[in-house]
């Protein structure tokens, strides 16, 4: 099966700032946060996905189809809620709702419900008078019952207090159930990577760093505490301080502190937050 | 939700340490014969792992004979002969044993002081019953 999103040595200058080339696949049934510092590139990727703004180089399909090929159908299939919403403030949640929901097929009018009734979401008051996180809270509940196969979402959590981040995620969680919806997701929340991502694509100044499997990153990087400390590079070694050890390849480290005749007097896994840290570094 | 606890600082791998923990809970009878398992998703989102990871837990049980996935139903706790139900248990109980004994040969414990803790830990714990 192809990718669900396909994106080839996708570029974009921006005044000074220069995106890409960005390569990533997004594969159905997944969950792929992007994570990157402020001005990393997130939100003009995100754009480029869904044709907002044109490329200057490099190509992106979505669902076998290329974004910027005139043909706009692959657009029923996929949802994007931006950071803000461009154009709603002079709506009511009713009224968005009622020109929204007849545009996708499979509109599921009790999820809308549920959500705005979940949220307490004043329908009746339009979007620009809503609090930060309510207009976050109604952009979600127009969004999730589109029911299309992509999702995309830039910071969806940013402004939801901590009990609204929970529903959240249960919702997210609900909605991925059939196993051939792809979820997009832009954010600094760690608890949204913790519970809700498969896929880490990490992105720093324009550049994509990679695209990494959650739990092999957090297997792959260990700190060790060690009677003593070789003079020389230890393999694996990414960082070292007095007899504290980081490393980026368990296995081998492991296998030279052995052959050292060094104790490990302790040794843990890194946090994921300190593993993203150093990769951005 | 299930009883799982992970030890994310063990350098055992995580589908490893759910299957394990699975199988015990099956065999050891606290999860019965029909009873419905989290969906891959939703078990992904509460032990804060991908559903790479437990997508792989679930094939490797489910090739055991531990569950069995009905479509569009859910993944269900199967029925377990007694013989499998027995090795389960056997090889989880030896393995924890083998566990504690390299512990204190580790610790340079000779064969004579291994067995004397072994009779006070199971002379203290017998008293509690």
């Amino acid at each position: 099966m192809p990718a669900w999103i396909e994106i080839k040595d996708a570029r974009k200058n921006v005044d000074d700032f220069q995106l890409g080339p960005v390569n990533l696949e997004i594969e159905a049934g997944t969950i792929t946060a992007l994570v990157g510092t402020n001005g990393s590139g997130k939100s003009t990727l995100l754009k480029l996905m869904m044709n907002l703004a044109n490329m200057d180089g490099g190509m992106i399909r979505i669902l076998g189809k290329p974004v910027d090929g005139g043909d706009e159908s692959w657009k029923r299939h996929i949802t994007f809620q931006p950071q803000k919403q461009i154009g709603w403030n002079a709506y009511t949640g009713n009224e968005l709702k009622n020109l929204i929901a007849p545009l996708y097929v499979k509109w599921d009018d009790k999820l809308f419900e549920h959500i705005t009734g979940l949220f307490d979401i004043p329908l009746n008051k339009r979007f620009g008078k809503l609090s930060p996180g309510m207009q976050q809270k109604l952009s979600l509940a127009l969004a999730l019952p589109r029911k299309t196969d992509i999702l995309i979402l830039d910071e969806p959590t940013a402004s939801l207090d901590i009990p609204s981040k929970k529903l959240f995620m249960d919702l997210l969680v609900d909605w991925m159930e059939p196993e051939d919806r792809a979820v997009v997701l832009a954010t600094h929340q760690p608890d949204d990577l913790r519970k809700l991502a498969d896929y880490l694509f990490l992105m720093q100044d324009g550049q994509g760093i990679g695209l990494y499997e959650k739990d092999v990153l957090t297997s792959s990087y260990r700190r060790y505490w060690l009677t003593e400390m070789p003079a020389d590079s230890v393999p694996g070694e990414l960082s070292r301080d007095g007899r504290q050890l980081i490393s980026q390849n368990p296995d081998a480290t492991e296998q030279f502190i052995v052959a050292q005749n060094i104790q490990v007097l302790d040794d843990q896994a890194l946090e994921l937050e300190d593993i993203i840290s150093l990769l951005l570094k | 939700m299930l009883p799982i606890r992970l030890s994310k600082d063990s350098r055992e791998p995580i589908y490893h340490q759910i299957e394990k923990q699975l199988k015990a809970l099956i065999a050891g009878g606290h999860l019965a014969a029909g009873t419905p398992l989290p969906s891959i998703r939703a078990l992904s989102k509460d032990l804060e792992i991908s559903v790479i990871t437990i997508r792989r837990a679930y094939q490797d049980l489910e090739a055991q004979g531990f569950i069995e996935t009905a479509h569009g139903k859910g993944t269900f706790v199967k029925e377990i002969q007694g013989t499998v139900k027995e090795e389960t248990m056997t090889a989880s109980v030896r393995a924890e044993f083998e566990r504690a004994i390299q512990n204190a040969m580790d610790y340079d414990y000779t064969a004579v002081e291994i067995k004397a803790v072994f009779e006070e830990i199971l002379e203290k714990l017998g008293k509690g019953e």
